[in-house]
């Protein structure tokens, strides 16, 4: 079985035991990495009070909610109910997880048991993640000389290589860039690729 | 030293959070802002005629401006929170003070719009708060392409103090931080500062402390 | 449609002592719009098409049914209990429904989480067992006997101590709690939350106190409710769905939500659905 890949950020921006918030299709996500580094992505809701848990905390190996403190092990199973501490929870309190990983510096995300399927951007640094207010036809707008290869597109700037990994949110684009020239420039350059696709929206 | 305070107040938080990471104690005044108005009253505005908050009271001299009680803290303790002593690093302070203006003007009033009902364009306050977040997120980029964190040099300074507290409300005022990683570490690494105290809006970061021990039963207490 | 049964209860609009002339406080109850003002020395609460709202003034807020009152507005004894000091602490509007925003200030279990070294502190985060019922005289919910370790219960205190609660819901949108007076063993201090439905999904919020205290200042009194009460802010903004589910299937409760369980219950028995999701999409 195989879902669609999704491009939700770079690894560099998810140090051990942070969380942030992500996307899968229309699902939004928790994604955390835990202290020992390994990645997890879950729907960002806690089963009990439906609190997004991308605003909880994690502590060693576990991801809680910042609500009622509940605990969560990788495996998406509730491990602890701070209300209650002598109780075991039932194994029906479960976060639902989605299946995480990284390559090449980027966070990939998929429903669970999706066969590894990733694009090659070996030879690439990450630069940055910038969220585009504009469609994708804007963004693809703003780039011309770029190719498209699926989620990512390639092109040049000042003779160096620049892929930007795209992330489709709708009304708004979320873009993880990648090269290998001067981080600072291509990441001014975004900044101007930004302005250019949001013109074309007022346009 | 006295400060006149609002618990919900981002600018009167900039002071609490500087005082009590640089470990000065303030005397603080509760002053009735919301419902009560109490600082366009005639009696607050004999104190600071401008009838805002905060106002920061030491012997004669009276500060009526957030950042300028930040300079004064950090001047009268040891200056390890202006930056280097150098004239680049002295003007990048005030420049990200004079920015810390905008987001008040911008995420700040959104804030107060959704939360308080005051009254302005919330669109406009929202989409000046987006324009802010951008520029503070590419320059926190960059500066992390350096190995740096904070907003001037090497460690925190009265810049990140100035414009953590608004950036940190933006949720408040319905704009999402989500789309700024670099705003998002750096704000972790200001929270994760010793001696930081939180405001209602910016939760702790439980991480740091450990996993807590188990406790007698509620029963036996 | 709005179900009758919630166009009949009675929903805090305006807070007495801010009632000005018109145009007045312009906001929304239910979905529409209203206007609060003084008219010749009274309140009036009027609608969209101009219709006179039924109006009744408690608790330092006026209270507006925009149908035929089924009741009286429920009594709070200690309101006029001598000696007590009323204490209204003003509006905070939040992004969600406000059936949520009663549900939260009936939960304990989050204290240790969302008001950290204030009502709560790890690792005491135990919600022992407590007792609710439905009170069929009253037509309320109560949750009594509910013990909770607090780190300062009060600023006299050198040691964390256990407080003792009762909780209940009076109205769809109103509840109060009683919580022991630490420097007045025998009494209890009683704090309102009185939540106005603007919209299914928005809500205003206007915290009130009752409390033996005659030394605290008044901004202080407000500004620990305020603080409290915007802590919980953020939680209850980033909730999902924004409506409070009624379906049982749709979130885990435990034994510490007996109360948000019961609550639920008897929104669902009377029909005041304002605010709910029914059954899960």
């Amino acid at each position: 079985m195989s879902g669609m890949w999704v491009a939700n950020g770079l690894s560099q921006d998810l140090p051990l035991g942070v969380v942030m918030a992500g996307a899968w299709q229309g699902a939004e996500l928790a994604i955390w990495r835990s202290a020992s580094g390994r990645l997890s992505a879950w729907n960002d809701r806690c089963p009990h009070r439906g609190m997004r848990l991308s605003h909880g905390f994690v502590r060693g190996e576990t991801l809680s909610c910042i609500y009622h403190g509940w605990a969560y092990g990788t495996d998406g199973a509730c491990s602890k109910i701070p209300a209650h501490p002598a109780m075991v929870p039932p194994a029906a309190i479960k976060a639902e997880v989605y299946q995480c990983v990284e390559a090449e510096g980027v966070i990939w995300v998929a429903p669970a048991g999706s066969d590894v399927d990733l694009p090659d951007l070996s030879g690439l640094a990450a630069v940055r993640s910038v969220t585009v207010q504009a469609g994708l036809a804007e963004v693809a707008h703003a780039l011309p000389g770029f190719v498209c290869e699926g989620a990512v597109w390639r092109g040049q700037l000042d003779g160096a290589a620049v892929a930007l990994v795209v992330q489709d949110r709708g009304a708004l684009v979320r873009i993880h860039a990648l090269g290998t020239g001067d981080r600072v420039k291509v990441s001014r350059w975004l900044d101007g690729m930004m302005r250019l696709a949001e013109q074309g929206v007022l346009a | 030293m006295k400060l006149y305070d609002y618990v919900l107040s981002a600018s009167c938080y900039k002071v609490r959070l500087l005082a009590a990471l640089m470990g000065v104690k303030l005397e603080l005044e509760a002053v009735d802002f919301h419902p009560g108005q109490a600082h366009k009253s005639a009696a607050f505005r004999a104190i600071n005629p401008a009838g805002t908050l905060p106002v920061l009271v030491d012997g004669d001299l009276v500060l009526s401006e957030s950042t300028a009680m930040l300079v004064y803290l950090a001047q009268a303790s040891g200056k390890i929170w202006l930056g280097d002593a150098t004239p680049a690093s002295a003007a990048k302070v005030q420049n990200w003070l004079a920015f810390s203006a905008r987001l008040g003007a911008s995420l700040g009033m959104a804030r107060l719009h959704d939360m308080l009902l005051y009254p302005g364009d919330i669109e406009a306050f929202r989409r000046t708060g987006v324009e802010c977040l951008r520029e503070l997120e590419s320059h926190l980029t960059e500066a992390r392409f350096a190995g740096r964190i904070f907003l001037v040099g090497d460690s925190p300074t009265i810049a990140d103090i100035a414009c953590f507290p608004n950036v940190a409300l933006a949720p408040d005022g319905g704009v999402s931080l989500d789309d700024y990683p670099s705003i998002r570490l750096w704000s972790r690494a200001v929270r994760a500062l010793p001696r930081f105290i939180e405001m209602p809006g910016i939760h702790r970061l439980h991480e740091l402390k450990p996993t807590p021990e188990a406790v007698p039963p509620l029963e036996s207490l | 449609m709005i179900p009758q049964a919630v166009l009949n209860e009675w929903y805090p609009v305006a807070m007495i002592a801010l009632v000005g002339p018109r145009p007045g406080r312009q906001t929304q109850l239910l979905g529409s719009d209203i206007a609060v003002f003084l008219e010749d020395g009274q309140i009036v609460v009027q609608g969209a098409k101009g219709q006179r709202l039924a109006v009744t003034l408690r608790y330092g807020h006026v209270w507006a049914c925009p149908g035929t009152p089924a009741h009286d507005l429920f009594p709070i004894p200690e309101a006029d209990q001598p000696g007590r000091r009323l204490v209204d602490c003003g509006v905070v509007r939040v992004k969600c429904s406000p059936l949520r925003a009663v549900e939260n200030f009936l939960d304990i279990a989050h204290f240790p989480f969302v008001h950290t070294d204030v009502l709560g502190a790890e690792p005491h985060t135990e919600v022992g067992r407590y007792e609710v019922q439905i009170r069929e005289d009253s037509d309320e919910v109560w949750a009594t006997k509910v013990h909770f370790y607090q780190p300062q219960a009060a600023k006299s205190a050198a040691g964390g101590i256990v407080t003792e609660y009762m909780y209940r819901v009076a109205a769809p949108t109103a509840a109060v709690l009683y919580k022991t007076c630490p420097n007045q063993p025998d009494a209890w201090d009683v704090i309102g939350i009185f939540v106005q439905p603007l919209t299914e999904e928005f809500c205003e919020v206007w915290p009130w106190m009752a409390l033996f205290d005659d030394t605290t200042p008044q901004a202080d009194l407000i500004q620990f409710q305020q603080m409290i009460f915007l802590q919980d802010r953020s939680i209850l903004e980033n909730q999902i769905p924004r409506l409070l589910p009624l379906d049982p299937g749709k979130e885990i409760p435990t034994q510490a939500d007996l109360t948000s369980i019961a609550y639920r219950r008897w929104l669902k028995r009377k029909g005041l659905t304002y605010g709910a999701q029914m059954v899960a999409a």
